[in-house]
């Protein structure tokens, strides 16, 4: 825990929270959207933490390392809404455009860019499908470990699970994701005759 | 090494963990391991470079604020508050909205609700680019309210879509049988389309259907 001068403690939480937070919330959206695949989603996870927090400036002021801290308590934020949520089936809408004119068609679908932009955009797509087929746990260490950096002994510290269950949920998510996505549309990887 | 050998130690090379001469030395000799080889560096490449769309510029100050003087924005609320409160009053003030406007070709939902039980619905609604001041309006099925707004069957909401998906929570609960559809009608200009969602009454829990 560090040192918390006294004129900081005693200034108003909500000034301390601002200090605290506000460096650290494209960091919690962008780990969100991972966790999430959607700015929506993202955004709302990121607000739930922060309604969260607010009460606990205090504590916060003395964590040193808060970065690592603040991932564990969207991480768990996380995986508490996904089992909310699993309670709630989400809709599609479908545009019912029976004898209307639609003038909104030309909205968004019609901007559709170059050709590399498109194939871009799906695979993008089908990487967030794929993601989204992993259970939230599997999803997060792929998040945290895969493409945030951490290693997978610093997420035995910070999200308290045990080693053995971190290699084995990132094994199992890993093989699920080449599983669910073939070879060719990465532009990284070279396609092997066989 | 074996190929075996190589199945079983693939996320520690993955994560250079391990020293990758003899990895080399069989992927040289064997193609199916290079191919499956290369084609987990592929998904760990492609996992890395998906990025975020970018933060919406309002929402860092907007976040802060919501968590520290909820009473600021209390006139304002948004999808945020839906998401959190379950079925509570106040959920329905503020939607955050959009729309599949490409998904045209799909079928129409139908929503299972039970008579006195409420159900929250999730519509998820995806716009290609952000769009300003778009308007929701719902109009509601005879038996069918949004929870907090008793016996109002018409609602209207305005907000801002963002690119990408948007969600709807809604707060719904039947008062008896329903035999019509929702419809949802999303404006933006001079512009409108009509979204349909269908019910399905949950026949245990229904009487009278």
């Amino acid at each position: 825990m560090a040192t918390v001068s006294p004129y900081r403690q005693a200034r108003p939480d909500e000034v301390n929270f601002d200090d605290l937070m506000r460096p650290q919330v494209e960091y919690l959206y962008r780990l969100a959207w991972r966790f999430t695949g959607s700015v929506a989603d993202a955004e709302d996870l990121v607000q739930d933490v922060l309604l969260k927090l607010f009460p606990r400036t205090q504590e916060m002021l003395g964590i040193q390392k808060l970065r690592p801290w603040l991932a564990r308590v969207l991480y768990h934020q996380y995986v508490d809404s996904v089992r909310q949520r699993a309670r709630s089936p989400a809709l599609e809408l479908v545009a019912d455009t029976e004898g209307e004119d639609d003038p909104l068609d030309t909205l968004p679908s019609a901007a559709a860019g170059p050709e590399e932009q498109v194939e871009q955009s799906a695979w993008r797509e089908r990487l967030v499908a794929a993601l989204g087929q992993l259970n939230p746990e599997q999803r997060a260490v792929v998040a945290m470990h895969d493409v945030e950096g951490y290693s997978l002994e610093e997420l035995e510290t910070m999200l308290e699970t045990p080693l053995g269950t971190l290699k084995s949920r990132l094994h199992r998510a890993r093989q699920r994701l080449r599983a669910l996505l073939p070879m060719e549309p990465f532009s990284g990887g070279k396609r092997v005759n066989p | 090494m074996k190929c075996q050998d190589l199945r079983s130690q693939l996320d520690d090379y993955l994560d250079g963990k391990l020293d990758e001469r003899p990895l080399q030395e069989h992927l040289s000799a064997c193609p199916e391991c290079r191919r499956a080889y290369q084609h987990a560096q592929a998904v760990q490449e492609g996992l890395r470079k998906l990025s975020p769309p970018e933060i919406h510029p309002a929402f860092v100050d907007r976040a802060i604020l919501r968590a520290t003087r909820p009473q600021a924005v209390g006139a304002h609320p948004t999808r945020r508050a839906l998401i959190g409160m379950a079925l509570a009053a106040s959920l329905v003030l503020g939607l955050a909205l959009g729309a599949f406007f490409s998904l045209r070709d799909a079928p129409v939902q139908t929503v299972a609700l039970a008579v006195e039980k409420p159900e929250t619905v999730r519509m998820v609604f995806s716009s290609a680019k952000p769009l300003r001041a778009a308007t929701l309006s719902l109009s509601l099925p005879e038996n069918v309210e949004v929870v907090g707004y008793a016996g109002q069957r018409e609602l209207t909401w305005q907000k801002d879509l963002r690119e990408g998906q948007n969600l709807l929570q809604l707060p719904l609960i039947a008062r008896g049988a329903v035999k019509d559809d929702l419809l949802a009608r999303l404006s933006h200009g001079s512009s409108t389309k009509t979204f349909r969602v269908k019910f399905e009454m949950a026949k245990a829990n229904a009487p009278g259907t």
